[in-house]
């Protein structure tokens, strides 16, 4: 029950909103910060009942929703997924406080349409029925549509339509996967028994381009990322944050979720190419960030720069980059949303987001300073704060991987240096030199605008100094990523085996067997994963092939030292 | 031969037809309030409408005079979705036509003759009594879409109407007549087990086309589409709502009996061409909607576009595509509706508002017909949770059960451009400035309970759609 309250509570919001909208704007803000901090405080549950001795699915919740369909409401997450989860809770009530003052008209549609996209963004993280999942990514384009176009700037309506557009091209060809992934999964959208027939679909290159590409729209991997300047300028400060913070993050979600566990053989095969993209997105992303004049648009393209280190993570296929790439996702959630706010704090004051029209405000502004450094730190990956230890893992792992040359690794490193130039470069210009006389009279932060931004800096320093507690409940999940992705070499099922499978897992169905797991399964992947957190060989860790569906008898994969 | 009637199989056409004397009783006398026709029309078919669901949940099949006319739950379900229409039409009508006394009798007649229509033309078990239900059906439209005599947009268009519609109608007859001449007879199990897959003349392939021809008219598919935006442009908002909706099921649901039943032998004939036309529907309907600026073009190519997404459940023609044709009609005949009871709702002092950019700001000054209109356009463009979601996932997904996967892809592309221009009516609505201040005439209330019941349908079956699924997956032919 704990996921649905937590995804539906904020839905409960909307509808208070709705039927309160006479009350008065304090009424609203007031109503919307309390669902949103309830939101949050209930996911904590989520942390605490968390088990990150496993990586099986947890606090799962399975409903018969329209079997005429084949579809089931199916929700659980997994040591990934609890993140992002609790990314969308921590940030979404930051942005109301954040949104405050900043809003005049419409103000009961701007927090419902906030309260709605959480309820949209924590369902595409919970979902483990493909018909669901499909149902809260098309879903949470509304009331982001609405962010935008309604309080954005000025060309707001441009670029909501092609953000939506973006979208919806993508999800087009996902819907097109989703149903031929359906027929070949004996009429069910159900992820876990996709799991088990993972590597044996037909024509899996073409279903892996199909969900691919919509995430990667997503994401944005180059070159699918011109829609994303143009969302992230115009959109306001709380649109910005969730928008860099949680929705980019639904692509590379998507990615791990679905293209590295369901098609290993064609995650292989198009390795190159998409690690190619990533690294021209890091460098591409970064040297355009240096050039721009307006800091949103540099924080924008900072960000398809960052996240094609994520991708990057994603495609090295090990423990390492997949874990660094998890991690990566939340610190970018944390210091790119936590730069969308300072750069929406300093706009309220000066309606100007141009460099050019800033200069010396470390004394003016000296709070706001001191702040906005350690978040460009964070940005660029200096340690001791999170960015570093995120891209650190990322690297490693790219390094340690025999999926990509190391000469992507030395590209893509370039750009960790091309961040602190533009970064530095650009704190450098606003921050110090003479103060414009325009400029003089620019307050300082008050509270409620530190109380927004000093949680943020809270996990911004935590993350980077002791990272364990997030690290270790990723851990299994991602071990078990990295052993579905690896499987690529399972001989390609003939169509008699194929069936047999198919009904063996009917029977299984049917027999209602929540854990997916039959004991002696479970005691040999925990014997596995003992070995894997001892370390002892990444040979053993690969070799302990786990399987949600409790078959033993499938074939094991093979180990990726060749 | 004496013919055995039995009444209780007849119950829902008997109903209408009642109501249809009793409306026409009433409105003989003078001394009787007009409005009440209306109402009198909605009962009639809310009665109608729950005695349909009644027999279809019994599971009542039977034929009726010499097996011409065939009742079964394929034939109910339409009822269903015929009379659901019916229901809404008349209730957005009550105000829209004003208190004029003289226009509500004949136009309820019509109404009501026209869903008579429809419901012969659903259950017609022979070719000729398809052929009556579709006339009767086609009549009644004709006159109804010139309703407003002293307008001439109207006018205009049910001249238009009855030309093309004639046409139609006389390649329909033709093809019948070329289908008895292949076939021996015009009963449509008897055109079934006359044919084989070798025996196919050219008579029985010329007749085949030439219904093609006439239901494309019916139901607009392109290139058979000319007349759709004219019509609902000139005729009554009202009527618009109604040509889109009844009918068009209903040429469908005679298209379905026909090509499924009695003509599944030259599916490998009609299949590809079905295939195409889905093709050139969607996407010519899609593509030409984006370019409309009067809201009631852009709806009549919205319905064109999805003519075409009815027709990938069509090319299907397996058991889940002919399930999934039925859902979506059903879904598209309560969006449609509700659609244009948005614009009638949008209503200024000095009339309709036609015009996109006469919805400027209107999200936000009439905030409930920018709620109604919003749902209603979303549902159309297929976003989840609403209706239009399910029932497109459902034919897409009957497409790629039958091998279509292309067919789909195409399908799935044209639901990104359709967001374009129905998105366009929401930025419109919520993100533009208004130009000038209009004039609002109050929200009449009828109209405000048919959006209503419109909304509550439409998210219904877009997050609880199991019921209506299992209902429509235990319909098919």
């Amino acid at each position: 029950m704990l996921l649905s309250i937590v995804i539906f509570l904020p839905l409960l919001g909307v509808i208070a909103i709705a039927l309160l909208r006479g009350m008065g704007a304090s009424a609203i803000k007031g109503i919307a910060l309390a669902i949103g901090l309830l939101t949050f405080a209930i996911s904590l549950g989520l942390y605490t009942g968390f088990d990150a001795t496993t990586a099986e699915l947890q606090f799962e919740e399975k409903l018969a929703w329209i079997p005429g369909l084949g579809t089931s409401y199916h929700l659980g997450i997994d040591g990934i997924s609890l993140w992002l989860v609790l990314l969308t809770t921590f940030l979404t009530p930051v942005c109301i406080l954040a949104a405050w003052n900043s809003v005049e008209k419409g103000l009961s549609g701007f927090m419902m349409s906030l309260l709605a996209l959480e309820t949209g963004m924590l369902g595409v993280f919970c979902a483990l029925d493909l018909f669901l999942f499909f149902v809260f990514w098309e879903s949470m384009l509304i009331p982001m549509y609405f962010l935008i176009g309604i309080w954005g700037g000025e060309r707001r309506i441009y670029a909501t339509v092609k953000f939506v557009l973006y979208t919806m091209a993508g999800s087009a060809l996902m819907l097109v996967g989703i149903l031929t992934l359906y027929f070949q999964n004996g009429n069910s959208f159900e992820l876990t028994t996709l799991y088990a027939k993972a590597g044996g679909f037909e024509h899996s290159h073409l279903l892996f381009l199909a969900f691919f590409i919509a995430f990667a729209i997503k994401v944005p991997l180059f070159p699918f990322h011109t829609w994303l300047p143009d969302a992230h300028v115009e959109a306001p400060t709380a649109g910005s944050v969730i928008l860099a913070g949680v929705l980019l993050k639904m692509g590379t979600y998507g990615i791990v979720r679905f293209c590295l566990p369901l098609f290993p053989e064609a995650v292989t095969h198009f390795t190159p190419l998409i690690v190619t993209l990533a690294v021209i997105g890091i460098i591409y992303g970064a040297l355009v960030a240096m050039v721009q004049p307006d800091l949103k648009k540099l924080v924008a393209y900072s960000s398809v720069s960052h996240l094609g280190f994520v991708i990057l993570g994603l495609f090295a296929k090990n423990p390492e980059g997949i874990q660094g790439s998890v991690l990566q996702m939340l610190n970018h959630g944390l210091s790119t949303g936590a730069l969308f706010l300072l750069v929406g704090m300093i706009y309220e004051r000066r309606h100007s987001r141009m460099i050019a029209d800033f200069g010396g405000l470390a004394k003016q502004m000296p709070i706001f300073a001191s702040i906005f450094m350690v978040v460009t730190l964070s940005s660029i990956g200096l340690p001791p704060l999170n960015g570093f230890v995120g891209e650190f893992m990322i690297l490693l792992g790219s390094f340690l991987t025999d999926a990509f040359s190391k000469w992507y690794v030395v590209f893509a490193a370039t750009g960790v240096i091309l961040a602190a130039i533009y970064m530095l470069w650009m704190f450098q210009r606003v921050m110090f030199g003479t103060l414009d006389k325009t400029n003089a009279a620019l307050p300082d932060l008050n509270a409620r605008e530190v109380v927004v931004l000093l949680p943020i800096l809270l996990f911004i320093v935590w993350i980077g100094v002791y990272p364990k507690p997030f690290l270790n409940r990723m851990e299994k999940s991602v071990g078990l990523v990295v052993t579905q992705v690896r499987q690529e070499t399972a001989p390609a099922m003939g169509h008699a085996e194929k069936q047999s499978l198919r009904d063996s897992e009917l029977v299984l169905r049917e027999g209602q067997s929540e854990t997916h797991a039959s004991k002696t399964d479970l005691q040999q992947t925990q014997r596995a994963r003992h070995e894997m957190s001892e370390g002892t060989s990444h040979l053993g860790v690969y070799a302990a092939k786990r399987r949600y569906s409790g078959r033993s008898d499938l074939p094991i994969a093979t180990p990726y030292h060749k | 031969m004496p013919i055995e009637i039995n009444w209780q199989l007849l119950m829902p056409e008997l109903v209408i037809a009642l109501t249809l004397i009793i409306v026409l009783i009433f409105d003989m006398f003078d001394s009787i309030s007009k409005t009440i026709l209306g109402w009198l029309t909605i009962v009639g078919a809310g009665i109608a409408l729950w005695v349909s669901i009644q027999m279809q949940q019994a599971g009542t099949v039977g034929t009726q005079f010499n097996d011409m006319f065939k009742v079964d739950s394929f034939s109910l379900f339409f009822n269903i979705i015929f009379l659901i229409s019916t229901i809404l039409v008349a209730l957005i009508s009550l105000s829209y036509l004003g208190k004029d006394d003289r226009k509500q009798g004949p136009y309820y007649l019509l109404i009501l003759l026209a869903t008579l229509g429809m419901m012969l033309m659903a259950a017609g078990n022979e070719l000729i009594v398809v052929f009556l239900g579709l006339e009767l059906m086609s009549l009644s439209l004709y006159v109804l879409a010139g309703y407003f005599r002293d307008n001439p947009v109207s006018s205009e268009a049910g001249m238009k109407y009855l030309l093309l519609g004639a046409f139609a109608s006389a390649f329909f007859l033709y093809g019948i007549a070329l289908i008895y001449g292949g076939a021996g007879t015009t009963s449509i199990p008897g055109i079934a087990s006359n044919l084989t897959a070798e025996s196919q003349s050219p008579l029985l392939l010329g007749g085949m086309f030439l219904l093609i021809v006439g239901f494309g008219f019916k139901v607009a598919i392109v290139p058979f589409h000319q007349w759709a935006p004219d019509v609902y442009e000139g005729a009554p908002t009202t009527i618009a709502a109604f040509i889109s909706a009844g009918p068009k099921a209903a040429g469908f649901a005679a298209f379905l009996r026909i090509f499924m039943e009695a003509l599944p032998a030259m599916q490998s004939q009609w299949g590809d061409v079905i295939i195409l036309l889905a093709m050139l529907t969607m996407t010519v309907g899609n593509v030409i909607a984006i370019a409309q600026t009067n809201i009631k073009r852009m709806l009549a190519y919205s319905s064109i576009a999805h003519a075409g997404y009815v027709l990938i459940g069509l090319a299907a023609a397996n058991n889940e595509g002919i399930s999934s044709v039925m859902l979506y009609l059903l879904v598209y005949c309560v969006m449609n509706i509700g659609a244009f009871g948005a614009v009638i709702l949008a209503k200024t002092t000095d009339g309709e508002c036609l015009t996109i950019s006469d919805y400027a700001g209107l999200g936000f000054r009439k905030p409930l017909l920018g709620l109604f209109m919003t749902l209603m356009l979303l549902s159309l463009a297929g976003f989840p949770p609403t209706a239009g979601f399910v029932g497109k996932f459902y034919i897409f997904k009957s497409a790629v059960q039958a091998g279509h996967t292309w067919l789909v892809i195409i399908g799935a592309i044209n639901t990104a451009i359709s967001a374009f221009y129905y998105l366009r009516v929401v930025v419109t609505m919520y993100m533009r400035e208004p130009e000038e201040e209009l004039e609002f005439s109050p929200y009449p209330s009828t109209l405000v309970v048919g959006l209503i019941l419109a909304v509550i349908g439409v998210l219904f079956i877009g997050i609880l759609p199991s019921l209506l699924l299992n209902s429509v997956q235990n319909s098919v032919l």
